[in-house]
């Protein structure tokens, strides 16, 4: 770390001038799911490599006034100038650019999300090695000549339960020349949704009463496919798994059914005596299980119930209300 | 390595192109071996790239390092200079290139590249060069713009065309920095062309070394001059005085042959017109310089001689121009010194006893020394001596007795050196003069182009009451050499600039080809003129006229106006775009629509496709399906179809998205709950 070395009140000083710096982004730029790039988001500072070219146009400049060398004189000027019209140059690359939040998938701790952002470009103009990355992430650089608008992916370790903010992403660019540092944060107001971690528990008592045999009953009319057997005779032609014979795994039959089963209802109180983390996680990793086994499955929480069901949409309404279980509401 | 400090492919090429495009005009002053070690860096660069070779390890880039040092050292004696320092750098930049891996590399070897070009400057700042580094600049700055299109491996044109329109858009500015820059003095001393051959007419003359400089038709020096150009009879133009023979070659004093009272020219009254002039004289690596007598310098830096020739106290080792304004005929050393009269009269002893015979006899039948000398011309002309520019050689033992009595055959250094032996061994002050006689007048622009092949060799006798009178003895033998230049008289020989086919001024006679060098030097006249002459005396007077009285607000004012001025255009012309690239019609309409159907709470997620959206409101809302269907069938149809242009579809997709009134139609399916929360489509 960087800071491991500084004094307490150094560091100190350093936080506090960080979070006068990030009220002041804040209000500058405040967080958008869309933010289009212009004069009041883009910043722009000589890159190291420009430094470094100032230093070698001083070389230059002292050769030109030493040798008394008028062509030389010019020579440096046009890259002392060229230097001054990079700085259009860097910033155009940015300008106009619209940056969207797209998605954040949802993760459990410790786990990565991949946050997918969007750009397009501003009218016809082209953009090039637009670096973006998060604090933490990885970066990644795209160009934006071809294509209109390009999706960006970034994968970032979530933190704990809830709403996981990435913070602000950084933009930057120092095309063409590289003299030129041209960047911008934005809040693209984009959060991942963090499940609670999955806890194993031993089967809580309320659960094993109510539960089912765990068989799958046919039945006649139901379009829930659930999975193949073999074939037998009188099994209907539109159920064989056609696609599965030609690759050589036999005939089969797709079976199509509902359970016949009792629902199971995940509930609070079910781990009485269990802090509020430790219950979640309980009850997130029952509701895992269960969907691994394909039972139904309802949660209760206080104030909150959702019906038994099954599937992927299920699933997700049912751990993003564990994510959120006293969370505050946030606004979008 | 992070991906964004790759070199792409492209930006590899750029770069090894500039390479050779920079070393191609140092090419004539670097070891060969440099230009092999380009070679095979570049190889060596390529075969990395296509993974056959790696980068060279630690010690083999010391090794290198030291290779090209010692390397420097055995071909140039020393690493010291300016041709080792910059061989030395030209190699530094082909061994960077082996080593070329990350982006870092590749701005270190850029920019060591735009120092090159500053280099090549130090040599020659002529108008071909200057163009040629402009195009070499524009090559580093592809290169540059290349590496940081990640990804890029295809030649594209883009690229070169954005660094072409880059520098343009900072010439202007360039222009304004160039002339309001303060020119102050060097601030150290640095180091200086000692490997350059010296050319010209140097400080000593052996019979011989003028004419081998008839050979050349290099260009010595232009001069141009405020008023009409004197005729070519008139035109001696003085570099140097011999006035000691020593072993058979004759050469000018030097400073410490002369005693401290004699160092200052003595003073000369300036009697009849004066002519005003401006002299460029190529780099020479000399010190003297050319004018017509008697002549004053009016720039800074040049001195005169008490021989009455002017002299730079640092060799020319680059073009130089300077003012003169002189008298021709003004009368030069009215009183002679005894010290001046012995230097001029001294002969070593025993030499030439037939000249010495021949003079006796000849001043003692003339009158007075005016006579005699016009008794020594007249002998040049009546008997058979002839003209050449490869006459015979002499012995060296009483080489004027064998150039007056045997071979009779020279070129002017011949005539000019019997001459002054002559004139000296009957007691007349005499000395050689040598410099260039003649010029070429360029009808363009009225400059004289004066041609090493019009060096020239003649005397100066000192006469009573007239001083150093000039006596061309060649214009005795060979008139044509004096009203004409070598060319006609060397027309019968036919050996003019024989050993240089190529040579432009060879084909003087073909119409159109001279008037394009005539062309070609007239603006190389303009250019050398505005670069030498643009300095601090210059830019001052520049300032003056412009600003009126220089102070430090109107000063920055300039400089910040012109900043603003040039700048704003380019901002203006690279911003514009992104208002000029106009939706189309058919996406305004489509926008409408999109619109209304926020309004209602569909909003269009970022990035989803038209019919997306559409079969995404038709699942919640199927009351409003077959409007939505249509207008975005339409909008397709026009955005991406075959029928695009078609004015009809523009036509109906704007009727559609007007009669478009979802808020009336959807609330029946709001109410049974069917549209849900629109935030959810939100998403």
């Amino acid at each position: 770390m960087r800071g491991s070395k500084r004094n307490p009140s150094a560091q100190g000083i350093s936080d506090r001038l960080g979070r006068r710096f990030a009220r002041w982004v804040d209000r500058r730029i405040p967080p958008a799911r869309s933010v289009t790039l212009d004069q009041r988001r883009i910043f722009i500072f000589p890159s190291k490599v420009g430094l470094f070219f100032a230093l070698c146009l001083l070389v230059m400049l002292v050769t030109a006034i030493n040798y008394q060398n008028n062509m030389s004189f010019a020579l440096t000027f046009l890259l002392a100038t060229l230097f001054v019209v990079g700085i259009l140059h860097t910033y155009a690359n940015l300008s106009g650019l619209t940056l969207r939040a797209l998605r954040a998938t949802p993760a459990f701790p410790g786990q990565q999300s991949e946050f997918s952002i969007e750009l397009q470009r501003g009218g016809g103009r082209e953009h090039f090695a637009l670096h973006l990355k998060w604090p933490d992430s990885n970066g990644s650089v795209i160009n934006l000549a071809d294509q209109a608008t390009a999706q960006v992916h970034l994968r970032l370790n979530v933190g704990k339960r809830g709403w996981f903010s990435p913070g602000r992403l950084l933009l930057e660019s120092t095309y063409p020349l590289g003299l030129l540092r041209c960047w911008t944060w934005v809040d693209l107001d984009l959060y991942a949704l963090v499940y609670p971690r999955p806890v194993a528990s031993p089967e809580p008592p309320g659960l094993a009463s109510d539960r089912p045999d765990g068989a799958a009953v046919e039945v006649l009319g139901s379009d829930d496919f659930y999975g193949f057997r073999d074939y037998r005779q009188g099994d209907s032609p539109r159920q064989i798994h056609w696609k599965g014979l030609a690759r050589g795994q036999g005939v089969q039959t797709k079976q199509y059914g509902a359970y016949a089963s009792r629902s199971v209802w995940l509930d609070w109180e079910m781990f009485p005596g269990l802090g509020v983390e430790q219950r979640l996680s309980h009850l997130c990793y029952w509701a895992l299980e269960f969907d691994r086994q394909a039972e139904e499955y309802g949660l209760r929480l206080p104030g909150l119930a959702i019906e038994p069901g099954l599937g992927e949409r299920h699933r997700d309404q049912v751990l993003q209300a564990l994510a959120l279980y006293g969370i505050e509401a946030r606004r979008r | 390595m992070k991906p964004d400090q790759q070199i792409p492919r492209n930006a590899l090429a750029w770069i090894i192109v500039c390479l050779f495009t920079l070393v191609a005009p140092h090419a004539g002053r670097i070891p060969l071996w440099v230009l092999a070690v380009y070679v095979f860096a570049a190889l060596w660069r390529i075969m990395v790239y296509r993974g056959r070779w790696s980068y060279p390890g630690r010690a083999v880039k010391a090794g290198l390092i030291v290779a090209s040092f010692a390397g420097i050292y055995f071909s140039f004696g020393s690493v010291i200079g300016l041709e080792p320092t910059v061989a030395l750098l030209l190699t530094a930049f082909a061994l960077k290139l082996i080593e070329l891996a990350q982006r870092k590399d590749g701005y270190v070897l850029l920019f060591l590249g735009y120092f090159i070009c500053i280099t090549e400057f130090l040599f020659s700042q002529e108008l071909p060069m200057v163009l040629y580094s402009l195009l070499n600049v524009t090559l580093l700055t592809t290169a540059l713009v290349a590496m940081h299109r990640p990804g890029e491996d295809r030649f594209n044109r883009k690229t070169i065309r954005l660094a072409a329109v880059m520098l343009l858009q900072a010439l202007p500015l360039m222009l304004v920095l160039f002339f309001l820059f303060p020119r102050i003095g060097p601030l150290w001393a640095v180091p200086i062309k000692s490997h350059t051959a010296k050319t010209g007419v140097s400080d000593f003359m052996k019979p011989g070394d003028i004419s081998s400089l008839g050979k050349s038709d290099a260009v010595a020096f232009r001069a141009q001059f405020e008023g009409d150009i004197p005729e070519p009879s008139g035109l001696y133009w003085r570099g140097l005085v011999f006035s000691k023979l020593e072993e058979g070659a004759w050469r000018s004093l030097r400073y410490y042959d002369v005693p401290p009272e004699e160092r200052r020219p003595r003073p000369v009254e300036t009697t009849g017109e004066s002519l005003k002039y401006q002299v460029i004289m190529e780099p020479t690596q000399q010190n003297w310089l050319y004018s017509l007598r008697y002549a004053r310098p009016s720039s800074g830096g040049v001195m005169t001689s008490p021989e009455y020739v002017l002299f730079s106290p640092t060799e020319l080792e680059d073009q130089r121009l300077y003012s003169v304004e002189s008298w021709p005929e003004a009368m030069l050393e009215l009183n002679l010194s005894p010290w001046r009269r012995e230097v001029e009269l001294q002969l070593p002893a025993g030499d030439n006893p037939a000249a010495h015979a021949l003079a006796g006899e000849l001043r003692a039948q003339a009158g007075s020394d005016e006579a005699f000398v016009d008794a020594v011309l007249a002998r040049f002309t009546r008997e058979a001596f002839v003209y050449r520019l490869d006459p015979p050689l002499l012995p060296q033992t009483d080489p004027v007795d064998a150039f007056l009595f045997q071979t009779r055959a020279g070129f002017c250094e011949h005539y000019a050196a019997a001459f002054v032996v002559l004139m000296r061994a009957a007691g007349v002050p005499a000395r050689v003069v040598a410099g260039y006689q003649g010029g070429e007048v360029n009808p363009v622009n009225r400059t004289v182009i004066v041609h090493q092949f019009d060096a020239h060799a003649w005397a100066e006798v000192w006469l009573e009451g007239k001083g150093w009178v000039r006596v061309d003895p060649t214009a005795a033998v060979s008139p044509d050499r004096i009203e004409w230049g070598l060319e006609r008289a060397m027309a019968a020989e036919g050996g003019f600039l024989s050993d240089s086919p190529l040579s432009l001024v060879r084909y003087r006679n073909i119409a159109w080809v001279n008037m394009l060098r005539l062309r070609y030097d007239a603006i190389s006249w303009r250019w050398q003129s505005f670069v030498m002459g643009f300095d601090r005396d210059r830019q001052f007077q520049l300032m003056n006229d412009v600003l009126g009285d220089i102070t430090v607000r109107k000063f920055l004012l300039l400089v910040f106006g012109a900043a603003v001025l040039v700048l704003v255009p380019v901002a203006w012309s690279l911003l514009r775009r992104r208002s000029a690239a106009a939706k189309r019609p058919c996406d305004l309409y489509y926008l409408q629509f999109c619109e209304r159907m926020a309004a209602v709470g569909f909003v269009r997620a970022p990035g989803e496709a038209a019919a997306d959206y559409a079969a995404r409101i038709e699942r919640a809302v199927p009351s409003i399906a077959a409007e939505v269907r249509r207008i975005s069938g339409l909008y397709a149809e026009l955005a991406y179809g075959a029928r695009g242009s078609d004015p009809r579809l523009l036509g109906q997709l704007k009727a559609a998205v007007a009669a478009f009134r979802p808020g009336q139609t959807m609330r029946f399916d709001r109410d049974s709950g069917q549209a849900g929360d629109p935030r959810h489509f939100a998403r």
